[in-house]
């Protein structure tokens, strides 16, 4: 029997949304990292937040981003919880999805003609 | 009406058709594989044009080679002026090339590609790469994200807000939506880059 050692990214400096996508499209299935610690409902919260305006709109868009990549199939989205009121937010990366059955000449051609 | 042949009379057509063949064969560097197609089209050639052949004339041997020589030419012209049209010489992957008993696909290296052949860019892995990734992405685009794609394949930002196609700030904030998304796929920055970084 095997076992195998999942170890969690864990940036030192804040993740910007860019940094996730590009880390989504080289993780391999099964891979972590940890985008965010702290409670991202109550950090992206004006008033709430221990952040800067600046750093609570990169927050909104992060939290957006790995959304929609949960969305598209391409994480799983998880959360530990560390301490009290203090979560890691983690996104585990999937298997990519299969490209769609559609080619890239058909589509083109289907514009071509719809144009 | 054709003339009668004797059993060496035959012989000797198909002797100076494959000698024809093989002459041939190695003027044009052709693959081995072609060596026999030559034989049978030269052959084949000569007893269509049997009816011309007078003995009185001279021996059927002199006649063969005149007639093999004549159509010897018409065929290096005319695959000399397809190398022409084609910008090179067309090989097959599975023939072996001439003076080499390897199939072609077995001496080109996986870096040289088929394209490498031709002068064009090597179609090297992280292309392939690239191309599955632009291939998966562009099929999960919606219709308006493919068509501005599009357009910026064929023309810069600048050229089409110039055009009036789209409104620069609106122009600039899909793309500032869309990058997102192709990076994802594997269409952007890349992660070792920013751990690095």
């Amino acid at each position: 029997m095997t076992t195998a050692t999942i170890t969690t990214i864990r940036s030192k400096v804040p993740f910007t949304e860019i940094q996730f996508c590009a880390w989504v499209a080289q993780a391999l299935p099964g891979e972590r990292l940890e985008y965010h610690r702290g409670f991202l409902a109550l950090d992206r919260c004006q008033g709430l937040s221990r952040f800067n305006a600046e750093e609570r709109t990169r927050l909104t868009w992060l939290g957006a981003r790995t959304f929609w990549a949960a969305e598209q199939g391409l994480v799983h989205l998880v959360q530990e919880r560390v301490s009290p009121d203090q979560f890691a937010y983690i996104a585990v990366a999937r298997r990519k999805p299969k490209a769609a059955a559609v080619s890239l000449s058909a589509l083109l051609l289907a514009e071509q003609e719809a144009a | 009406m054709p003339p009668k042949l004797s059993a060496a009379d035959v012989a000797t057509l198909i002797d100076e058709a494959n000698r024809a063949a093989r002459r041939l064969h190695r003027k044009l560097h052709l693959p081995t594989a072609d060596l026999e197609d030559l034989s049978q089209d030269l052959l084949l050639d000569l007893i269509c044009r049997l009816p011309g052949f007078d003995a009185r004339r001279g021996s059927i041997g002199a006649f063969a080679n005149i007639v093999l020589r004549n159509q010897s030419s018409r065929i290096a012209m005319r695959i000399q002026r397809e190398r022409r049209a084609q910008d090179g010489w067309m090989f097959s992957l599975d023939a072996p090339m001439a003076g080499s008993r390897e199939p072609l696909k077995n001496l080109l290296l996986e870096e040289d590609g088929l394209a490498g052949w031709y002068g064009q860019r090597p179609f090297d892995i992280d292309m392939q790469h690239e191309r599955l990734a632009a291939h998966c992405v562009l099929a999960r685009l919606r219709d308006d994200e493919r068509q501005l794609c599009r357009a910026l394949s064929q023309f810069t930002a600048s050229d089409l807000v110039a055009g009036g196609v789209f409104n620069r700030s609106s122009l600039y904030r899909r793309l500032a939506a869309l990058r997102p998304v192709l990076t994802a796929y594997g269409l952007g920055p890349c992660w070792d880059g920013f751990e690095i970084a």
